[in-house]
C-alpha cells in the first residue's frame, strides 16, 4: 500500500474488540457492509469523513480517537 | 452457511459477484482468443448475429461496474452490497481499463501505419482488453476487501 494510507494510523479493530464486536456487528450499527469495516481495520481504504463520523459514532469515541496521523 | 441477517447476506452476494466478474471476464476473453469474431477472413462475424454478439458481451460486462442491478434483494442489500468500497473498487477498476484503452489505441495507432485496419477491428483491439483489464482490477479489489487479516 502507498499514498495516503500509508501517513493514516486506525485504532478501528481495537476499539471494536473491545466492546466485544464483530465485524458484521459494528457494519450493522453502521449501516455499511462487513467488507466496509474490514478494509478500513487493514488500511486498505481511507474512509469518507461521514462513514469515518459514523464509525466514531457507533462506538462512543470520537474520530481524532479512530485515526490518527503516523 | 446460511446468512444470519442481511449484512451477510450482502457479504455473501459481494463474494459471489467478485468470483463471478472474474469468470465471466476470463470466459469472455477465452472466446475471443478461440473465435476472434473480428480478424477471422472466414466471414465468422462478419454479418448476423455473431456481428454483435461481442459488442453486447462487452457492453453487459462494463455494465457490471455500475452501481446498480440486484433490484430483487431490495434497496437495503443494494446499498450495502454496492457501499463506498465497492464504488470506490469500481472507479479503480475503470481507470485501470481507461489506461489500458488508451494503451491499446496507441497500439492501434501505431500498426495502422503499416498495416491498414477496419473501424471494427480498431474498436475490437481497444475495447477488449480495457474490458477485461477494468472487470479483473475491479473482481481482484473486490476479494481482496473481503479478504480477512
Amino acid at each position: 500500500m502507498s499514498g495516503l494510507g500509508d501517513q493514516l494510523a486506525n485504532r478501528l479493530r481495537e476499539e471494536r474488540t473491545r466492546r466485544n464486536l464483530t465485524q458484521a456487528q459494528l457494519a450493522e450499527l453502521v449501516g455499511v457492509s462487513r467488507k466496509t469495516i474490514n478494509t478500513v481495520e487493514n488500511g486498505i481504504f481511507i474512509p469518507s469523513t461521514v462513514l469515518s463520523l459514523r464509525l466514531a459514532k457507533a462506538l462512543g469515541t470520537t474520530v481524532e480517537e479512530l485515526f490518527q496521523l503516523r | 452457511m446460511k446468512p444470519q441477517n442481511v449484512v451477510e447476506f450482502a457479504d455473501q452476494l459481494s463474494r459471489r459477484r467478485a468470483l463471478g466478474i472474474a469468470l465471466a471476464t476470463v470466459a469472455f476473453l477465452g472466446v475471443q482468443l478461440v473465435a476472434r469474431p473480428v480478424f477471422r477472413s472466414d466471414g465468422y462475424g462478419a454479418s448476423g448475429p455473431r456481428a454483435y454478439m461481442w459488442a453486447l458481451n462487452a457492453a453487459a460486462l462494463l455494465l457490471l461496474l455500475l452501481p446498480a442491478g440486484g433490484f430483487i434483494w431490495g434497496r437495503r442489500v443494494r446499498e450495502l452490497v454496492n457501499d463506498e468500497v465497492s464504488r470506490a473498487n469500481a472507479r479503480t477498476g475503470a481507470a485501470a481499463g481507461f489506461w489500458m484503452a488508451m494503451a491499446a489505441a496507441l497500439a492501434v495507432y501505431a500498426v495502422a501505419a503499416s498495416r491498414a485496419l477496419s473501424a471494427r477491428e480498431a474498436a475490437y483491439v481497444v475495447v477488449t482488453p480495457a474490458t477485461a483489464v477494468a472487470l479483473l482490477a475491479f473482481a481482484w479489489l473486490e476479494s481482496r476487501a473481503h479478504r480477512d487479516g
